[in-house]
């Protein structure tokens, strides 16, 4: 099957408005944003967010997220020590939802963008149906991550009972919003397209 | 929004979309009414028409407007616990990260949640009310671009979710009563979404580059 694509017919799509235009212009001469045949340096920005998303882990799963303040006595949590405690508590399926939240999916958004980029770089025989659905998996889990730093900050913002009770934010709320959106912009960052312009070469 | 009525060989044109996802071509321009295309390849969304995609948009943009009016001058959610009370409102979930001196953290949650939504709502109005009455505005493309970049960045589904997630948190210590501003806040979310997921991008793009183009052909 040969596919007739826009890169064949020398068009180049804007990210933005998805006009057609030359792939000779700089410039969407429908809405004046930069236009590229395939994003720039697209595997080299991504692999760099990716590796300052991994190094921002860290501190996020290390230092408390939160620190419970109850009768004088100040208690930190982790985000895996909220899951432990929730579970101790009972509340299994909430705890499941953060697990899944803030570790699993952060998590295999990183190991899928990183596999993605490997695959184009290495041009690996792999299937592009299923590697463009994997992207579009880690791009769509991706502000969703940011439930647990909303979780802290209405948890602040509403336990206060003076010194009886009160719950404040710690170092790694910030550190893990830091993880969502430098992930967020590397999927951004990263274009599918290599992935189909290679089956493309390999046709020919 | 009768694109199709007049200047149809120059709409034929523009209604060839390249998949963002795989750059297959795709001719769109046989979409009725209420009818979606997918890339042939690789499934990816191309765009859905609708008729009334405007109008519908402008409707649920005015009343999520209102709804947010509303979900911030109320309370949020108040908690009780052995006598004592704290009752938060939205602003705080932002205002109080400030006072703990997280200062990025606060500006990152108000942007998400609040500011991001509320320009994305304005911008959705400064282009659906000159679309709807086919007045040309020298701001529209400007306008088009800033909606289609911020609309990834607002997140109020998300914090409705964490809302949820940090009742059943805490239900087991105190009691947790929902204000008129949760509900608010629940409404405005459901008719933002509506409001993003009615301007389609290939026809709002198409409209607006007919209605600037008119002047000077």
């Amino acid at each position: 099957m040969t596919a007739i694509t826009a890169a064949s017919k020398d068009l180049a799509s804007c990210h933005l408005c998805y006009k057609l235009a030359p792939a000779t212009e700089h410039h969407c001469p429908r809405c004046g944003s930069t236009m590229h045949l395939r994003k720039t340096a697209s595997i080299q920005r991504t692999l760099a967010l990716l590796i300052t998303a991994s190094i921002l882990y860290i501190p996020a799963n290390v230092l408390p997220i939160m620190i419970t303040d109850q009768l004088g006595s100040a208690e930190p949590s982790t985000i895996l020590g909220g899951v432990v405690l929730l579970i101790e508590l009972g509340s299994a399926p909430i705890a499941a939802i953060i697990f899944i939240a803030s570790v699993m999916v952060p998590l295999s958004k990183l190991f899928a963008l990183f596999y993605l980029c490997w695959c184009v770089e290495k041009q690996a025989k792999t299937s592009n149906q299923q590697n463009t659905a994997m992207f579009r998996m880690a791009e769509f889990v991706g502000k969703w991550s940011m439930i647990d730093v909303f979780v802290v900050a209405i948890l602040v913002a509403l336990v206060n009972l003076g010194g009886l009770m009160a719950i404040r934010p710690g170092t790694a709320a910030l550190a893990f919003a830091g993880v969502v959106i430098v992930t967020m912009v590397a999927a951004e960052s990263f274009d599918p397209r290599l992935m189909w312009d290679q089956t493309e070469e390999n046709n020919e | 929004m009768k694109q199709t009525n007049n200047n149809d060989s120059v709409n034929k044109q523009s209604f060839l979309v390249a998949c963002p996802s795989c750059d297959l071509l795709a001719d769109t321009s046989h979409l009725k009414h209420g009818e979606t295309a997918n890339c042939a390849r690789c499934d990816h969304f191309l765009c859905q028409y609708k008729d009334d995609g405007i109008a519908r948009s402008l409707s649920y943009s005015l009343s999520a407007l209102v709804l947010l009016a509303l979900a911030c001058s109320f309370p949020f959610l108040s908690f009780k616990a052995s006598g004592l009370e704290s009752v938060m409102t939205l602003p705080q979930t932002a205002l109080r990260l400030y006072d703990y001196g997280m200062t990025e953290l606060s500006i990152l949650v108000a942007a998400f949640i609040l500011v991001i939504p509320l320009v994305i709502l304005l911008l959705l109005l400064a282009i659906c009310i000159p679309l709807y009455n086919n007045t040309p505005n020298p701001m529209l493309v400007k306008t088009g671009r800033m909606v289609f970049t911020l609309q990834h960045w607002a997140m109020a589904e998300v914090f409705l979710i964490g809302v949820i997630v940090s009742l059943v948190k805490i239900a087991s210590m105190a009691t947790v009563v929902l204000g008129i501003s949760f509900w608010a806040y629940a409404g405005f979310t459901i008719c933002f979404t509506l409001a993003l997921s009615n301007l389609d991008r290939v026809q709002c793009w198409n409209a607006i580059e007919h209605l600037t183009a008119e002047p000077s052909s």
